[in-house]
């Protein structure tokens, strides 16, 4: 095989821009996922539940009540994040700082959701209707030929990007986010200094599903929605988070890139099979030598 | 008090060093016990004194020096292949099983004495059960020996403190080993602890086996010790019986000082 | 921990056990019962031989997927190579065996809660193999029309007695395994890896076996159990089959031969006897890990205990092997 002949810049710009929303919607789902890990401690296992519930939402609020597109995607991950804080409430605050019984008990959860939605919503597979289905096509000057960008994909990225915008603002600049980092630093510190945790933690968990929701409804649009979806999204939060380092912010927007432009790449050149099989063994590999991931810290 | 050095030297340690990124903690360490000695290690906090027993006891490699037990070359060994030799150490914390009983405590201790190797354990024989009959005994006399009978059934957990440090050495003596490290075995003990403490582990060398016994109480190793060496930022600072020791001047700027007065006090 | 009971006790129990077992379907004959009971049977060789791996402190994710590895092996050398079951059976134990030997001593160097999370990706990576070597597995369709080990076997008795001697040997050779100084150095490395070291156990070496002969064991399950269904498929690697044995071992508290064997039962019968209730059976086996992980860490012992505290008021400390310790 020839890499010069098949690796074209037309293929690269596309592969990047394809890369980087696929990355964008990895990022949003492995942050949900690492900061319930940085702060609480827990290894959610039901993390795609959560997306898959976005998923849902969105079908219900655009594609059924036809709300706008732009309204109805933040909508669907408030709706789920204010739905979880009873699952927050049952569930979760037994497992804070509980790692071990975490996983396990939250793999029960995962179930718990997965069958309920099928007895909810029945066995077959949806689609949420597309938002957009124009496409953009520029850059014939740059590269010759033209790029190809779906608006779909554009506005995607958009989404994803500003919700990853907000939740920067709201972890470094506002007081939520100071006692959720102080919590992810050391617990008992930060109970010393006055921070009440039980508030940190439930505030912490309605961030982390709302983000993870949005992914989820992105997700679900771009592929397809059933109550088994969770899968995916669950082993790309779990691949990006080792990557990047567990319960680490950097580590986790690290991690996605790489996964996702990873993906596109390796799955545009070689086929799907290649692009899964490196970033298993990539993640193994990593696991092996370097618990603690790219950017994590050591314990 | 004389020195007993006239066995050959039972462990030896030649130029030992170890750097932990640019920190050296151990520097060019020479040293030996000689067979029914009990040597003292003593040095201010940070002074390297665990390290030097986490390198004598396998926990990590040294940088560079050598190990011998006995005439043979221990560098590096793995703890479990040093217990095998008859090199066997306790810890300053976490030094027994909290939910077993003492006396299950002891068994896992007496591992070498109970394993015929992986496959033959599988087959229980004559010879096994014989050798679980003679590793009872032992355990009992172990215990009476330590005055720890009287606890045999009791969980590890639920022991007094003191009593949980006795049971650690029981635990490295149901090994049989030929010389045992104790870390810091007096810390947070009571005066009266101390001095139980100090005649165990006289009465471990009158049965034959050495002893290093690591310390920041200078009273209680003096009071034990055939030999002391003084570490002071990895160093040797002194080595010889605890009354050479304490007559030199550099012993007493750096360790005992001025601090000295204090430290006697708990 | 209570005083182990005495040997011949323990072998008089289980030898009127396993007679019970040979003879009750001889004078009550009833089809279904008879394959939950084989099925159970064959759940009960992968659930021990994952407790020997739990019980060095390590809690895998991956053990179905070493299960499926025997049973692919098994049935590829019986419709493939023409081999005689007897002797693939033999390959469905050296196959993941190999493999864990392979692989073990450098996942065996992880700390525990790193060892479930790449024992989970395994299981994945597994699946996804067996789902995408199509040449050889035959994709996510799995392979068909698996012949039985012997002609005879196609009668459902004497499946069920074949499986009960398998199921036999292999438990029997794990309780060996923890009833001898072995296993008295896996409880005692896993409550304190260094102090064991300290009195000459070879902590990392037993570890390695340990999960070594455990992977074979679970292969054995594996060859039963697709020469049984007549079909294999990659659902059989997945990590929530290998959650299904771990936990399994989690109702009889972990730490205990026979609550893996009661945890067995409970968690092969009731789906079974729940059939029709799939989606239903599914939240309740959940709703239980759930609260079963909460409030129970130490499973149905745990709650034995607890109980008996509660008649002789005395307080009963947890004895959970799956907590943040390990």
């Amino acid at each position: 095989m020839n890499f010069t002949d098949l690796l074209t810049p037309v293929l690269f710009g596309q592969i990047l821009l394809d890369g980087l929303s696929v990355s964008s919607i990895y990022i949003l789902i492995a942050l949900g996922f690492t900061l319930l890990f940085g702060i609480m401690r827990v290894v959610n296992f039901a993390h795609g539940e959560f997306a898959m519930l976005g998923g849902f939402a969105l079908y219900c609020l655009w594609g059924q009540f036809k709300l706008p597109f732009i309204v109805a995607v933040p909508l669907a991950g408030l709706v789920v994040a204010a739905g979880s804080l009873v699952l927050e409430q049952t569930v979760f605050r037994f497992f804070y700082q509980k790692m071990f019984q975490s996983m396990i008990g939250l793999l029960g959860l995962s179930t718990v959701m997965m069958y309920s939605a099928m007895i909810l919503w029945g066995e077959q597979e949806r689609q949420i209707p597309p938002a957009f289905t124009d496409t953009l096509e520029f850059g014939a000057s740059l590269f010759g030929e033209n790029l190809l960008l779906p608006v779909d994909r554009l506005v995607m990225f958009g989404i994803s990007l500003t919700t990853l915008a907000a939740f920067y603002l709201l972890i470094m600049h506002t007081r939520i986010g100071l006692a959720m980092r102080a919590a992810a630093e050391d617990v008992e510190v930060a109970e010393a200094m006055g921070i009440r945790t039980r508030v940190v933690y439930r505030q912490a968990f309605a961030v982390a599903i709302f983000m993870t929701a949005i992914a989820g409804a992105l997700y679900g649009q771009i592929y397809f929605l059933s109550f088994q979806m969770g899968d995916q999204p669950l082993l790309k939060a779990f691949i990006v988070v080792i990557l990047g380092g567990m319960g680490s912010i950097p580590g986790a927007a690290l991690g996605g890139l790489i996964l996702g432009m990873g993906e596109v790449f390796l799955s545009t050149l070689f086929g799907p099979s290649v692009s899964n099989f490196v970033s298993f063994g990539g993640v193994i590999a990593i696991l092996i030598c370097r618990p603690w991931g790219l950017l994590g810290k050591p314990e | 008090m004389m020195a007993r050095t006239g066995g050959s030297p039972l462990l030896v340690i030649e130029g030992l060093s170890k750097t932990f990124g640019t920190l050296r903690a151990v520097q060019n360490l020479n040293l030996s016990v000689a067979d029914g000695e009990i040597l003292g290690i003593i040095g201010p906090n940070g002074a390297g004194k665990t390290t030097t027993v986490n390198l004598m006891a396998g926990a990590f490699k040294p940088t560079s020096g050598r190990v011998l037990f006995d005439g043979h070359d221990v560098t590096g060994f793995p703890p479990h292949r040093l217990a095998a030799q008859g090199l066997v150490r306790t810890f300053q914390s976490t030094t027994v099983y909290g939910t077993q009983t003492v006396r299950e405590n002891c068994r896992r201790g007496a591992f070498l004495h109970l394993f015929p190797g992986f496959f033959p354990a599988l087959v229980p024989t004559a010879r096994a059960r014989a050798l679980r009959a003679e590793v009872e005994t032992e355990i009992d006399r172990l215990l009476d020996w330590l005055g720890l009978a009287e606890f045999a059934e009791s969980e590890a957990r639920n022991l007094p403190y003191g009593v949980q440090k006795t049971l650690g050495m029981a635990i490295a003596l149901a090994a049989r080993p030929r010389l045992v490290m104790l870390d810091e075995p007096v810390a947070g003990m009571s005066a009266e602890e101390t001095d139980h403490v100090r005649d165990t582990i006289k009465r471990i060398r009158g049965a034959g086996i050495s002893a290093i016994v690591i310390d920041h109480n200078m009273r209680f190793i003096s009071g034990l010790c055939d030999r002391v060496l003084v570490l002071h930022h990895g160093e040797e600072l002194a080595i010889g019986t605890p009354g050479e020791v304490m007559a030199q001047p550099a012993v007493i700027e750096a360790y005992l000082g001025k601090g000295h007065a204090k430290a006697g006090r708990p | 921990m209570k005083p182990r009971s005495p040997p011949v006790l323990l072998l008089a129990g289980g030898l009127a056990g396993v007679l019970f077992l040979v003879l009750w379907p001889l004078a009550w004959r009833s089809d279904f019962i008879l394959y939950i009971a084989t099925l159970v049977l064959q759940f009960s060789i992968g659930a021990c031989s994952l407790q020997l791996i739990i019980r060095t402190g390590h809690i895998s994710l991956s053990h179905a997927a070493f299960a499926g590895i025997g049973g692919y092996a098994s049935v590829l050398l019986v419709k493939s190579a023409g081999w005689p079951w007897h002797f693939a059976l033999i390959g469905a134990i050296l196959a993941p065996a190999a493999f864990a030997a392979l692989i073990g001593p450098v996942l065996l160097r992880l700390s525990g809660k790193y060892f479930v999370l790449v024992t989970f990706l395994f299981g994945e990576l597994m699946r996804f193999v067996a789902t995408d070597w199509q040449g050889l597995t035959g994709g996510s369709n799995g392979i068909f029309e698996i012949p039985k080990p012997y002609p005879a076997m196609r009668d459902p008795l004497n499946y069920y007695w074949l499986s009960l001697g398998f199921s036999v040997v292999c438990v029997g050779l794990c309780v060996r395994i923890m009833r001898s100084e072995i296993g008295r150095a896996m409880d005692a490395m896993r409550e304190s890896e260094k102090l064991t070291e300290c009195a000459g156990v070879p902590a990392f070496r037993i570890k390695v076996l340990i999960f070594v002969i455990a992977c074979g064991l679970a292969g054995v399950q594996g060859s039963l159990n697709a020469h049984m269904n007549n079909v294999i498929t990659p659902g059989n690697f997945g990590p929530l089959e290998s959650l299904n044995l771990v936990v399994m071992n989690v109702i009889g508290g972990m730490t205990n031969m026979g609550g893996a064997l009661l945890g067995t039962v409970f968690l092969v019968a009731l789906p079974e006897l729940l059939r029709g209730y799939v989606e239903w059976q599914r939240v309740i086996y959940g709703v239980i890990l759930i609260v079963v992980m909460a409030f129970l860490p130490g499973g149905l012992v745990e709650l034995w205990g607890r109980l008996r505290g509660l008649v002789t008021g005395e307080a009963v400390r947890g004895t959970a092997v799956v907590t943040d310790e390990t």
